[in-house]
């Protein structure tokens, strides 16, 4: 080999040597940096380890502290994680006992739960899900949930997480609501008053009852205003009460108006108006309550018309009194003198027929005069109201006594102590009057005995009158009260006595009825009122 | 003494009653017989000759007893006349009415002439013995 050759070969290896030397310069430099970042990157690598520690914990105290459930689970539904308020809804806890979703679902809501499950799988979510859930200790709830898939980085679904809402109690609230709502319409359309909400005047809500009493549908009304529907001068005459409602000067205002119906014709109704407030106390409605009247102003005009009349026919009736008294009297006495006067002054030519016939005429004249006293005191029973007074029984008895003609072989016993009574002293007298007297006119016993008695029955007395005079037939027990009818044409019967009796003791809301036996006695018994 | 009785009735057989116990009993009083309160009123235009007692029924045609009650008593000379009223009626308005206006007596017509007679006899001796106002 030449020296050019060695040469040669010399000055390659020198270039190697140089070149190796430059390459394990760069290798070493390198490493150098290699080191370098390997240790930034520990540290860096540290650091994040650090903040995702924080970030966990801080996450699983947001988890834990959620006010709703929140639940994570893998694809097949095993519950991997659940919240506090999960655990206290559901009432497991998978730390003890194994948990799979599908066990949860309320039997009727499988279907939809699936069909949701379905959704979740498609689109990565699914929200407002709502359902019901079997629970282990409160039983089945209705809750709402909103879900979203998970997927690892395959975009592969591995599980699924949910935020769960308990509105069992929000339900029931509603439903309940929904019910007072309902219950308060139910009132309000079959009120059988029409009601009006109304704000100032425009109309907003109306009831069926107040649609039928105008003849316009609900949806008419709404366009319309109250005045719309009043007759004019009505409505300015109470336009000034109205601004007070509007104001909150008052709260309340009852008037009598008139409303005008789809056909024209308009019909009276009271109106009953109330502000209704809002919570801050401002003025937001009003509430009209209105009734047809119509009717109620006609039976009040009819009841006017009919006391008017009723008055009349009273004060004819007393008018009918008067005259009774004077025009149907004064002939009496008249025929009376004239009768007296013939017998008088032709004394001496007439003879004993004619004088018979005279004095069956003023017998007659006389019984006339009877029955029209007689017809005066039954109708001036009711006529003097006199205030109730207490009356001693045994003082009106002894007046009684006093008065009334007693015949020597006619015994009277009356107890002692017959009661105090609240009543009219001269009604009392005329009760107890005529029943004595009848006792004592129709007695036909050669010793006649007639008997007060008295007995307490708590609510009010029993009174007997008994006599053992001829007694009256069955079929007379009734007609002998009416008046006019009399079972004795002899002697001054009249048929009003009795009448009188029943009418004083109607007065009282009493009673009166006769027990009796033919030719042995009769006994009257009423009652009066303590 | 003898008095004048002014009898007011629209009654002809009351009237002739009220004579007859008069020319029966023999009383020498003067009666004067009107039919009515109108016929009443003119018998007292006279001042000179009033009469000492009148004697009124309630009851008539025209101007009733009442009406003519009232007036007489709302007059300055008549109002000293006593007044008694001569009524069927014993009605308790009609009593009270004429009490209220002023009236001296007031006599329920009984049915029975003889016991008009006995009343009217009454009244007749007691207005007898009464002294009375003259004006």
């Amino acid at each position: 080999m030449g020296n050019d050759e060695i040469h040669i070969l010399k000055r390659a290896l020198q270039r190697e040597k140089s070149a190796r030397k430059q390459a394990e310069k760069i290798l070493e430099q390198k490493s150098g940096e290699l080191y370098d970042i390997t240790q930034k990157l520990k540290k860096a690598n540290k650091k994040l380890k650090d903040q995702v520690g924080k970030k966990e914990s801080e996450l699983q105290g947001v988890f834990d502290n959620l006010v709703d459930a929140y639940v994570l689970m893998d694809i097949s539904g095993n519950v991997l994680e659940m919240n506090d308020t999960a655990k206290q809804l559901f009432g497991y806890d998978i730390a003890q006992e194994k948990l799979n979703v599908v066990g949860l679902i309320y039997k009727d809501d499988y279907r939809y739960a699936m069909e949701s499950f379905q959704e979740l799988i498609t689109k990565g979510s699914f929200s407002d899900y709502q359902a019901r859930v079997y629970t282990k200790k409160i039983g089945v709830r209705t809750v709402h949930i909103n879900a979203s898939l998970i997927r690892d980085k395959n975009k592969k679904p591995i599980g699924a997480q949910g935020i769960v809402t308990d509105i069992t109690e929000k339900i029931e609230q509603k439903q309940i609501f929904e019910e007072q709502k309902k219950q308060l319409s139910i009132i309000v359309e079959n009120s059988s008053l029409g009601i009006v909400l109304a704000q100032f005047g425009k109309i907003l809500q109306t009831n069926k009852a107040f649609q039928d009493l105008l003849g316009y549908t609900k949806e008419e009304l709404q366009q319309k205003e109250v005045k719309d529907i009043s007759v004019k001068d009505e409505y300015v005459s109470v336009a000034d009460d109205l601004e007070k409602v509007y104001t909150g000067q008052i709260d309340n205002l009852s008037i009598n108006k008139r409303y005008k119906k789809r056909d024209g014709t308009s019909f009276w109704a009271k109106t009953n108006i109330s502000a209704v407030r809002d919570h801050n106390g401002n003025i937001k409605y009003q509430v009209a309550l209105i009734e047809d009247i119509t009717e109620h102003l006609e039976s009040e005009k009819q009841r006017d018309l009919l006391v008017k009349k009723l008055e009349r026919s009273n004060n004819d009736l007393n008018d009918y009194a008067h005259i009774v008294s004077h025009d149907l009297k004064s002939p009496l006495r008249s025929m009376n003198a004239l009768i007296t006067w013939l017998k008088e002054d032709y004394e001496d030519t007439l003879d004993d027929d004619a004088h018979k016939s005279l004095d069956m005429l003023l017998k007659k004249v006389d019984k006339m005069d009877h029955l029209i006293n007689g017809i005066l005191k039954y109708s001036s029973i009711d006529k003097q109201e006199h205030p109730n007074k207490n009356i001693a029984l045994n003082d009106i008895l002894t007046d009684i006594i006093d008065v009334i003609h007693i015949p020597n072989h006619i015994s009277i016993s009356i107890p002692q102590n017959l009661p105090i009574i609240k009543g009219d002293k001269f009604r009392l007298q005329q009760l107890f009057q005529n029943l004595i007297s009848n006792a004592i006119k129709y007695n036909n016993k050669e010793k006649g005995t007639v008997k007060v008695s008295c007995k307490d029955q708590e609510d009010f007395w029993e009174f007997a009158i008994s006599d053992n005079g001829q007694g009256i037939p069955k079929k007379y027990h009734d007609k002998i009260f009416q008046i006019f009818q009399t079972l004795d044409d002899k002697k001054e019967s009249t048929g009003v006595g009795l009448s009188i009796v029943k009418k004083i003791i109607d007065l009282y809301n009493g009673y009166i009825w006769i027990e009796s036996q033919e030719g042995i006695g009769t006994t009257f018994y009423f009652t009066l009122k303590k | 003494m003898s008095l004048t009785f002014l009898l007011i009735d629209d009654d002809e057989v009351e009237r002739l009653k009220f004579a007859r116990v008069l020319q029966k009993n023999g009383y020498t009083h003067k009666l004067i017989e009107a039919k009515n309160g109108e016929e009443a009123l003119q018998h007292l235009e006279n001042k000179e000759q009033l009469p000492d007692l009148i004697l009124l029924d309630l009851n008539m045609p025209k101007m009733n007893g009442l009406e003519f009650l009232k007036i007489l008593k709302s007059d300055a000379a008549l109002k000293y006349i006593p007044a008694v009223i001569l009524s069927t009626s014993n009605n308790h308005s009609d009593l009270k009415g004429c009490y209220e206006i002023g009236i001296t007596g007031y006599i329920v017509k009984p049915l029975k002439y003889q016991d008009y007679e006995y009343k009217i006899k009454c009244l007749v001796e007691y207005w007898s013995i009464n002294d009375l106002v003259q004006l």
